[in-house]
């Protein structure tokens, strides 16, 4: 029993990783708080959804988080880049505005019942994991949220463009000074984080099921991680998603009333002692 | 204040006008709702024009007066009306004291803290079967009397829509007077240059917790309009989307007039009754409608109103740090 | 020992490295104007904001009036009578004139708050602008209505940031006239951040000069300015 929830709790929490690491990047380049990055996310899964139903999933899974980067360049371009000398709360209200034009258009063109997407039939079989059989699905979305962690890792740390980006999140100024093109930077980093948006998406459909209420359940979740994992840490984005993940897992069979709590409490006592990486003025 | 207390005394012959002439009952409901929802918007339009801060959890103190007025009557131990005035006490003091530890916390983070906040809430009541009913919601179980006047009449479409409009009037009234004192000068200057206001010898953080603690107050009473008017709550009400839609009608309506947020919630209930008819999309058009005013009119409906037919000068400063 | 309304003990101010004050002493005495000077980067606005309590001290005392308010913060040091101007003007953009002058009167404890409000804007000329929202100002007008935020409620020592900035010779040249007077009127000391050599000599009782965050020279202007190690500093400019 409780291998399965732990389980279930790594799911979870590698589905975060993909989702709060989009996030998390576009803090670090833009500081902007993506209020719509759940709607995103929606997005991605409807989109892969209409995706599916025309050819498989495979394609879907490459597809969509495709058509969510061009979305993001198109919003860093034509919004964020635009709004960048506002103050930021402006911009948040922006993005809660975007969030609803999304959940709206999405339940205008797809339905408000749930739609399902069925699990690729190559990962359709069981795999035994210390005695107990689970699903190779859900174990190919563990493996995905390692992938990108890693690769994001990997990638800034060891990439030109890697260092440009940390160094555009530490001073962007600077960096533009330098002769970084950061509107460009920009503009590719928010499309990287709308395609892992859309990816998170996408992976997520076949075991949760496509609903209208499908972002408003992982926002808040998304905002737990970043906030707790440090604004613009990716690593930190990381480990919180995991330990959240396992935490709501564990928590909802031994102790519920606490574990739902709890993300909130850290959350709230993170930000009252340290806001430092969210304060929004660089003074 | 002169003007003030006249266009209070015109709005409220006009809300009698309005009660007696109308005689559609569904008409009356939603002017009603969407009165209900224009005092909502006004507690969280003082907290941004006054703080220049930005909550999103201010749904926490509307469905929480319902909720403490729903449990405190269940009780059957405290006359109704007695129950009303220590549901917004008990909001307005709870307000203060988490406003002098959230205050200090500035820009975005604040938003956040206030989300959080408030999703507890939404978490603890969606839960708490035995006290508040749960998901499922629990009954306000009003007496037959409130203030001498019988429910059964009090809950008649016009006279709750008189009730409302009233209400409204007087909680604008009330603050156009509180932003006329010094109080009003005072948190205007924190929110203007806080650094200079400590400057000039203000200490910060006391004026802002009761702003806080003000706006919560307005909000709660909306709650109880709420509650009287529905006879139910539900954790919805305690839902931070809820608090988002009341944010989106301050900023539509504009932040900067007293009357602004009003504006924006009769704004949101025309598109949604009346664009609702024709366009199942009108939340887009909403939301675009959103973004439109932040980026080009970030004064809202009400800054244009002001520019155009009064003549006055454009000023912008949301965050005010 | 003579009476100082302000003094400065061994200020330093240390972070990441950077000492941007180092082992600083100051003297203020009642009805004194003391001009400080010295490069850019010199450590001039971090001494008053030392000593307004802006900033933190690493080591070192602030003595005001023969308190050591060392420990203290902004709004009790403004209450006791330090109060300053600044650099960057600072203001409350969106309300009038009369309104934030009046507050900060109110807010120093002054009685009659109105009064005092009316004879700082009289004294500033800036009666005449009393209803005009503070953003609406001229830029010279804006300096002044720093300025005037700082004099009401008649503090004892007065810390004024660059108030020349930006303004014109004849602006400069009303503005120190005015601080003049104030001096003597109103019994208001001042320590006077400034650029402007000649309104610094112009004015001033006695100068003190700032080099990468140390005291280099203090005295009478005559003497300062005969200084070599100052004339060094300066590399010959305008001293």
């Amino acid at each position: 029993m409780l291998t399965i929830n732990l389980f279930n709790g790594l799911v979870y929490g590698a589905l975060l990783i993909v989702m709060c690491s989009g996030l998390a990047l576009i803090y670090g380049l833009r500081r902007v708080v993506n209020f719509a990055h759940g709607s995103l996310y929606m997005m991605g899964a409807y989109i892969g959804y209409s995706i599916s139903l025309q050819s498989n999933f495979w394609v879907a899974l490459v597809a969509a988080p495709a058509v969510m980067a061009v979305f993001g360049v198109l919003l860093d371009r034509y919004g964020f880049r635009l709004l960048q000398d506002r103050d930021p709360l402006t911009v948040v209200l922006v993005t809660f505005g975007l969030l609803l034009v999304i959940e709206d258009s999405v339940q205008t063109y797809w339905g408000k019942s749930n739609l399902s997407v069925p699990v690729p039939e190559a990962l359709a079989f069981s795999v035994d994991l210390l005695g107990t059989p689970v699903p190779a699905y859900r174990l190919s979305v563990i493996v995905i949220g390692a992938a990108v962690a890693l690769g994001l890792s990997l990638w800034l740390r060891y990439s030109k463009v890697g260092l440009f980006v940390r160094a555009a999140s530490t001073d962007p100024v600077t960096t533009s000074m330098q002769g970084v093109n950061t509107d460009f930077l920009s503009a590719g980093v928010v499309g990287l984080g709308t395609a892992l948006a859309g990816l998170a998406g996408v992976v997520a459909a076949p075991f949760l099921s496509l609903s209208p209420s499908m972002s408003a359940d992982v926002i808040i979740d998304s905002f737990v991680v970043v906030v707790i994992g440090g604004l613009g840490s990716l690593a930190g984005a990381f480990i919180a998603a995991l330990v959240l993940g396992m935490v709501q897992a564990i928590g909802a069979v031994y102790l519920p009333d606490a574990a739902v709590l709890l993300p909130f409490v850290f959350m709230i006592a993170i930000l009252i002692w340290k806001p430092s990486g969210f304060a929004g003025s660089r003074t | 204040m002169k003007k003030s207390l006249l266009g209070a005394l015109l709005a409220l012959t006009l809300g009698g006008v309005v009660s007696v002439l109308v005689s559609s009952n569904t008409l009356l409901s939603l002017l009603t709702q969407a009165i209900i929802y224009a005092v909502f918007a006004l507690g969280v339009g003082v907290l941004l024009k006054q703080n220049g801060m930005v909550s999103f959890g201010h749904a926490l103190f509307f469905g929480g007066a319902s909720y403490l007025i729903g449990v405190l009557l269940q009780m059957q131990r405290i006359p109704a009306e007695w129950v009303i005035v220590l549901a917004l006490l008990t909001i307005t003091l709870a307000a203060f004291l988490i406003g002098l530890v959230i205050v200090r916390v500035p820009g975005v983070a604040f938003g956040m803290l206030t989300l959080a906040i408030g999703q507890m809430f939404f978490l603890t009541a969606s839960r708490a079967r035995g006290l508040t009913g749960g998901a499922d919601g629990m009954n306000i179980e009003w007496p037959s009397h409130l203030f001498g006047v019988s429910m059964s009449q009090m809950l008649k479409p016009a006279s709750m829509f008189l009730t409302c409009w009233t209400t409204l009037v007087v909680v604008m009234l009330l603050l156009a007077w509180l932003m006329s004192t010094r109080f009003g000068s005072l948190t205007e200057a924190v929110r203007d240059n806080e650094e200079r206001a400590r400057f000039i010898g203000i200490r910060t953080l006391l004026p802002r917790a009761a702003v806080y603690a003000l706006s919560a107050l307005v909000t709660g009473v909306a709650g109880v309009l709420s509650a009287l008017n529905t006879g139910f709550v539900s954790p919805e009400s305690l839902h931070w989307s809820l608090s988002g839609v009341a944010l989106m009608m301050v900023v539509v309506g504009g932040f900067k007039a007293l009357w602004g947020p009003a504006a924006g919630a009769v704004v949101y209930f025309l598109f949604k009754e009346i664009l609702g008819e024709h366009a199942t999309h009108w939340m887009t058009i909403f939301g675009i409608t959103l973004i439109a005013v932040i980026v080009f009119s970030p004064t809202g409906v009400a800054g244009l109103f002001e520019r155009w037919v009064l003549g006055k000068k454009p000023s912008v400063k949301v965050g005010g740090h | 020992m003579t009476n100082y309304v302000l003094q400065a003990e061994d200020v330093a101010i240390h972070y990441g490295g950077v000492k941007a004050l180092d082992g600083v002493a100051l003297t203020l005495e009642k009805g004194q104007i003391r001009g400080l000077i010295g490069p850019n980067g010199a450590g001039k606005s971090t001494v008053i904001d030392a000593i307004t309590g802006r900033r933190r001290l690493t080591r070192g005392r602030i003595v005001l009036l023969s308190d050591d308010v060392s420990a203290l913060g902004v709004v009790e040091r403004r209450a006791r009578g330090l109060s300053r101007s600044f650099q960057r003007t600072s203001v409350f953009s969106e309300m009038t004139v009369w309104r934030q002058v009046e507050l900060a009167s109110h807010k120093m404890g002054v009685i009659d708050s109105a009064n005092d409000a009316e004879a700082v804007l009289r004294e500033l000329d800036l009666w005449n602008l009393r209803d005009q929202t503070a953003q609406d100002l001229g830029y010279g007008e804006q300096r002044r209505l720093d300025l005037a935020l700082a004099l009401v409620g008649r503090p004892k020592v007065l810390l004024l940031d660059e108030p020349m900035a930006g303004l014109s010779v004849k602006e400069s040249l009303d503005l120190a006239q005015h601080l003049k007077k104030l001096t003597s009127t109103w019994d208001v000391s001042v320590l006077l951040v400034e650029h402007d050599m000649d309104v610094v000599f112009g004015i001033s009782d006695a100068v003190t000069v700032f080099e990468l965050g140390r005291v280099i020279a203090s005295g009478a202007p005559a003497d300062v300015r005969a200084n070599p190690r100052v004339r060094e500093a300066y590399l010959g400019s305008a001293a």
